[in-house]
């Protein structure tokens, strides 16, 4: 575990996609999501149509395809063992296990290329100017810095551990393991303490001071607008025709 | 929260989001933790510890914002739980219940901390329920609720127990190194500084 | 510029750590505030501030410490931590830096002005502000944090082992920073040839209580006093030495 990259599925590449504002990107994931929970499994065309339109997406970012499997592979199990239950019900169950399965590996897909083409702090700044989000937003700041300490907490103790017990027995580790945990989330609360404290001390008055957005360039929006839509068009044509 | 901030002691505000956002940093890195050492998610709940052990900690408005961020964040960042099927969706519901619960019945009631621990989990399985029976219609299958919650639990056992034993571990943790937490508790004000 | 009367802290356990401490600082004034370890610098630090809530009166450039006036008087002191960890909150060091003038509603760009000022009266290079802050080393980390006080201005600006993980260069440069700043200063310290060349006078916390308030040259030159303090010690090896 590196302090700082524990938890990042970003594929940094420099492509249309990763480049297109960020804002742009949640509008064609927004369009995108519509047409997926819209399009029916049978028949199958408008669910294809969507799949391809998410690798056309994930081409565009140049995102090697093991970033979309690494994303995929654990929701195999999730998304298969309900699929295969269904298999063994009624006809209205294995319909309903099609669409369920459909729609799952789409959202997940979509979800898997936006994590890859954008970082989640960027995202996490523009939720932050939406009016009922912006306060989670805040909040999902400092879960993001918490991680950070924490991971750098967690690999020193490591280190510690590693050059006072090399070879623990089963019973030493789990004791101290234990122990250890207790005393780091103790650390860390007395930290998190003098964290509120600084932020009280520059003035924190409830709410973080919003980023500014920058423009927003027309062709960047164009591009999110016309991929979101094309994709809810898809969806719901699927759906009446 | 955002509005109620506003009101209140800026300095005991930024305290609890911080000790908020440690405990949700927690949620998202344990569960990284179980699964890289090929513990079950779904029969551990690491997730849910740490979100329960917030519930003790600070008031129910935070409490409640933690479980609902934790597991759609953790969707965004790892893939798990998946927004597709809607499990973090889920997630997000049940741990948000069993936070603000636990809180209000520990920080708020001043309840016992057995009691307090109690109502959460009932809580939490009565989220379970209504998410089975949603999902049971969905899937044309019919089937009385309680039996989809037995099963959840049957499977889930070890996590529960490791909220059992974990939560009054990590919260007695916390207190002894932020003994502000005791005294506000003992005073039952919505001031957690 | 301050004004501490009578201030008193107890811990919650009943615990004594402050007892009757009165002093005054000047405008433009560079004090040491010295004494061993759990003398209680830094809780007067954060009873300075207002973090912890003490008895007694502390009055910051005509502001009198108490409820409702803490706002105003964090504007006034900027408090420096022992950790800079503990003060770097922020995905990155800009916005954390430009984090305490926005939060007192300067404007997007003059808080990005202030900032970068901030950045460069501490020495930090302007490549390391769109880092995160753990990507910096403790160094930069330190001088990171000082720029996120220096942002707001403070008349008084008060630091808790400032040289804490600091090299030899680190201390010089901190030492040159600190020089060229005008606000009044109070230092907490065990560090004592950091803080010979920067102040002239020295306060000395022992167990809570302020048992010298004296010329630093004085204190300095007075080895008896310095160890009765706990300022210095004298290591005593055993006889037949290391064995190991």
């Amino acid at each position: 575990m590196s302090p700082g990259h524990v938890l990042d599925l970003y594929v940094k590449r420099d492509s249309p996609l990763h480049r297109l504002d960020d804002r742009a990107k949640l509008v064609g994931l927004a369009g995108f999501l519509v047409g997926a929970l819209a399009a029916p499994a049978r028949p199958p065309w408008a669910a294809l149509a969507l799949a391809a339109a998410l690798l056309g997406a994930a081409a565009v970012g140049r995102l090697p395809p093991r970033a979309l499997v690494r994303r995929l592979v654990p929701l195999a199990l999730v998304i298969g063992g309900p699929f295969a239950l269904s298999r063994l019900g009624g006809a209205a169950t294995r319909a309903a296990g099609e669409v369920f399965a459909v729609r799952s590996f789409l959202v997940a897909g979509a979800f898997g290329v936006l994590m890859a083409v954008a970082r989640p702090a960027d995202l996490l700044e523009v939720g932050g100017r939406l009016p009922l989000v912006g306060g989670f937003a805040a909040l999902s700041e400092f879960i993001l810095r918490g991680t950070q300490l924490l991971a750098g907490e967690v690999v020193r103790t490591n280190r510690a551990w590693a050059l006072r017990a090399p070879r623990p027995g089963l019973r030493l580790r789990v004791g101290a393991l234990t122990a250890a945990s207790i005393s780091l989330l103790g650390r860390a609360a007395a930290r998190s303490e003098r964290v509120g404290a600084a932020m009280a001390l520059r003035g924190f008055d409830g709410r973080l001071p919003p980023v500014p957005p920058g423009p927003l360039p027309l062709s960047h929006l164009a591009a999110g607008l016309a991929f979101g839509f094309a994709t809810l068009l898809l969806g719901v044509l699927g759906r009446w025709l | 929260m955002v509005a109620k901030a506003r009101t209140r002691d800026p300095l005991a505000l930024a305290r609890e989001l911080s000790l908020a956002g440690l405990l949700g940093a927690l949620g998202l890195l344990l569960p990284v933790g179980f699964h890289a050492l090929g513990w079950g998610g779904k029969i551990f709940l690491p997730m849910h510890l740490p979100v329960l052990v917030a519930g003790f900690v600070v008031g129910p408005g935070a409490a409640a914002s933690v479980g609902l961020i934790v597991p759609l964040l953790s969707s965004l960042l790892t893939g798990m739980p998946p927004m597709s099927p809607p499990l973090a969706l889920l997630m997000s519901a049940e741990l948000t219940v069993k936070a603000a619960v636990a809180s209000v019945l520990y920080r708020r009631l001043r309840l016992n901390f057995w009691v307090a621990l109690a109502g959460a989990l009932i809580a939490d399985w009565a989220v379970l329920a209504l998410a089975a029976v949603a999902a049971g219609r969905f899937f044309a299958i019919h089937a009385p609720p309680v039996r989809y919650v037995a099963a959840a639990l049957a499977l889930s056992w070890p996590g529960t127990a490791l909220q059992i034993i974990g939560a009054p571990l990590g919260v007695a943790a916390i207190e002894r190194r932020v003994p502000r937490l005791v005294a506000a508790r003992r005073r039952g004000s919505g001031e957690e500084g | 510029m301050l004004e501490v009367n009578g201030l008193s802290y107890s811990y919650c356990d009943g615990g004594t750590a402050l007892r009757d401490i009165t002093f005054s600082i000047a405008p433009g004034e560079r004090v040491a505030l010295l004494g061993p370890n759990g003398a209680g610098k830094s809780t007067l630090l954060w009873c300075l501030v207002g973090v912890l809530r003490g008895e007694g009166t502390v009055v910051v450039a005509g502001t009198k410490l108490a409820p409702g006036t803490e706002h105003e008087v964090r504007r006034k002191i900027g408090l420096a931590f022992s950790e800079p960890d503990d003060q770097l909150f922020m995905p990155t060091v800009a916005r954390d830096v430009a984090f305490g003038p926005r939060a007192h509603g300067a404007s997007p760009q003059e808080a990005d002005r202030r900032a970068r000022l901030a950045a460069q009266e501490v020495g930090l290079d302007e490549s390391l502000l769109s880092r995160p802050p753990h990507e910096l080393s403790s160094g930069e980390r330190r001088r990171a944090a000082l720029a996120a006080v220096l942002a707001l201005s403070p008349e008084l600006l008060a630091l808790d082992e400032p040289t804490n993980s600091l090299d030899a260069p680190g201390r010089a440069a901190l030492a040159s920073t600190l020089a060229s700043l005008e606000c009044a200063q109070l230092i907490a310290t065990h560090d004592l040839e950091f803080v010979r060349p920067l102040c002239r006078r020295a306060l000395v916390l022992v167990r809570g209580c302020l048992v010298a308030d004296e010329p630093l040259a004085n204190l300095l030159a007075d080895q008896r006093r310095l160890t009765e303090y706990g300022l210095t010690a004298t290591v005593v090896l055993p006889e037949r030495g290391p064995t190991r």
